[in-house]
């Protein structure tokens, strides 16, 4: 149970907002970098700001403000060119700084016009990494883009995006939940299978540790013992806004009513012959059965989804009543209310890399997960996967599984 | 993989997690009851495979024991907050929060964990404000008994609704008060 100040506290994420100013000193995925492929600029709202993103023809990233200065035009319909992003309106075109470098008809009339070297917009620093578009919207220096040693695993990588319609402050609770996998998931699962037997084993213990990255959970259930990687290892809730399972699923706000779900997926592939992708695949994955006008509750996240929405677009916790199964849950906000109090001071927040020596292959702790033996396993996270995504993956388990030791099986 | 020495069995999920931290096996031999996030974890944090071994004893993991050395905790105080029925770590988060344990009993009397009491303590709540806006959204929905099939309500089921909207009503008064702090 919190008040409804500290719920407002942890919740709004706008400008100036301490949670803004919090999340604002880390680096956000935005976008799969396979959508910038497909269009060169692609409107983002982002903590509450609306900004256009951009991949010019030198294959430079951009993130300036939505709305040129000029005449206030929707940038996002611009277009890009060798260096920079042109307004489709009367022409003015922009740089990844921010900086205006043409004005057509005011260079015409005035050639010797400086006006445009006074004209800078609003502009974000931007990268690339592992298939995702990554954005930084806060104070410099930014703190080094965090490089995960997962990135670096041999396997068939998608990335997906999904709106929200909720805060994103409950998604994230639902990174330290463990036991919401034995009903939301499991035994419910089980339910809309049809299977009215046996319940899922039931969490017996929970613990919780810090790292430097977040922090661990780890569930003891009826069918494991303190042996169990689950206990030993754990998964992790990455600070401060992410879920790490082995797959990494962000919960980044786009405002205070909605959260842009993007994860990142790796599927290992059998046998050791080396498999690169050209591209990440990058899909929309759909939260509503359009059939039905109900939430999707087929895949695992998509149950997620139907929890955190279930709460309320801003969850009430002046409402809840919290037990022993929400330790984590807890925990997270009390360390979140302190790293407030860091940003108050002019202090990092935790979980921030600086060291260049230290972002290399950053490890997280991980319970191992092994290649399907039988054929390429079907998606089971989101519903609405692109069947040519499917395809990509299947050809490739088959051709690595050719080259692999006999006891793998190809049925697939 | 079992250590000769110990005869200790890590899983190979262990042994990979070692490897991601670099530990050696000499390494997992002298932290031989630790995982291996809680040796890097000790290490970082210049904790000695005894000195993590005495508050293990005391039912702290690596991560609770370097947080109680932090506050100056010996591991001799886990022992009564372990007696009165909370878990050893509790007895770091109310070193941590200042949450003494007479308070923590109190609470936890009312139905809070000691990490939410410690949480709500440190925003300003009484138990008496927190006892009372635990249960007001409940309270706002009793309509009164079921009834049973074949039976009436009694007399003195009726005779204390009164009471029960009475209690609603200041309930919730007083959250919107706490709210508009």
């Amino acid at each position: 149970m919190l008040s409804d100040e500290r719920n407002r506290l942890l919740c709004q994420t706008d400008p100036g907002t301490p949670m803004g100013e919090l999340l604002r000193r880390y680096w956000h995925p935005v976008a799969g970098a396979a959508e910038l492929r497909r269009t060169s600029v692609k409107p983002v709202r982002i903590l509450g700001e609306d900004l256009a993103l951009y991949r010019d023809r030198s294959g430079n990233y951009g993130l300036v403000d939505r709305h040129c200065p000029h005449r206030r035009a929707d940038l996002t319909y611009g277009f890009t060119e060798e260096r920079g992003l042109r307004c489709n309106y009367h022409g003015w075109l922009f740089d990844h700084t921010g900086q205006c470098l043409h004005q057509p008809f005011e260079e015409t009339l005035h050639p010797e016009g400086r006006f445009k070297e006074k004209v800078r917009i609003k502009a974000y620093q931007v990268q690339e990494k592992a298939g995702l578009i990554w954005v930084y919207l806060g104070p410099r220096p930014a703190p080094l883009l965090p490089d995960w040693d997962q990135y670096y695993r041999r396997g068939f990588k998608q990335v997906t995006v999904s709106e929200v319609p909720c805060n994103w402050f409950q998604c994230q609770e639902n990174s330290i939940d463990p036991v919401h996998f034995e009903w939301l998931h499991d035994n419910w699962s089980r339910v809309l299978r049809g299977e009215h037997g046996d319940r899922a084993p039931a969490h017996q213990r929970l613990g919780f540790d810090e790292f430097d990255y977040g922090f661990t959970y780890r569930r003891i259930r009826a069918d494991t013992t303190e042996e169990h990687p689950l206990w030993t290892t754990g998964r992790v809730c990455l600070w401060p806004n992410c879920l790490y399972t082995g797959h990494f699923e962000w919960r980044v706000p786009i405002d205070d009513t909605r959260t842009l779900s993007i994860a990142w997926f790796i599927d290992d592939l059998p046998g050791d012959l080396p498999y690169e992708q050209d591209v990440i695949p990058c899909w929309e994955a759909p939260v509503k059965d359009e059939r039905t006008g109900r939430w999707i509750d087929t895949h695992v996240m998509n149950q997620d989804y139907i929890a955190w929405i279930g709460q309320g677009v801003i969850a009430d916790r002046t409402m809840e009543h919290l037990g022993e199964s929400d330790r984590g849950v807890i925990l997270m906000r009390k360390r979140l209310l302190d790293d407030l109090e860091e940003v108050a001071a002019g202090r990092d927040p935790k979980g921030l890399i600086r060291d260049p020596e230290l972002n290399h292959r950053v490890h997280l702790p991980l319970v191992p997960f092994a290649a399907s033996a039988t054929g390429p396993r079907p998606f089971v996270f989101l519903a609405g996967q692109p069947k040519e995504v499917f395809d990509e993956y299947a050809q490739a388990w088959h051709a690595c599984a050719a080259a692999a030791p006999q006891e793998l099986t190809a049925d697939g | 993989m079992a250590d000769a020495t110990t005869g200790r069995v890590r899983s190979a999920a262990e042994a990979a997690e070692a490897r991601a931290y670099g530990l050696t096996r000499a390494d997992l031999v002298e932290w031989v009851q630790f995982s291996p996030i809680e040796i890097y974890w000790a290490r970082k944090h210049h904790l000695t495979p005894a000195v993590a071994r005495h508050w293990a004893a005391k039912g702290l993991r690596v991560g609770d024991a370097v947080r109680a050395i932090a506050l100056g905790m010996t591991p001799e105080e886990v022992a009564p907050w372990a007696g009165a029925g909370f878990a050893p770590f509790d007895a770091v988060e109310a070193k941590e929060t200042g949450v003494p344990l007479e308070t923590a009993i109190a609470w936890l009397q009312a139905g809070f964990i000691l990490p939410d009491a410690a949480l709500l303590i440190r925003d300003g709540w009484t138990l008496e404000e927190a006892v009372v806006a635990r249960y007001a959204g409940i309270a706002a929905e009793d309509h009164g008994p079921f009834p049973v099939p074949g039976c009436m309500a009694d007399s003195a089921e009726t005779e204390s609704r009164p009471l029960v909207m009475e209690l609603r009503v200041s309930a919730r008064h007083q959250v919107r008060h706490r709210w508009s702090r």
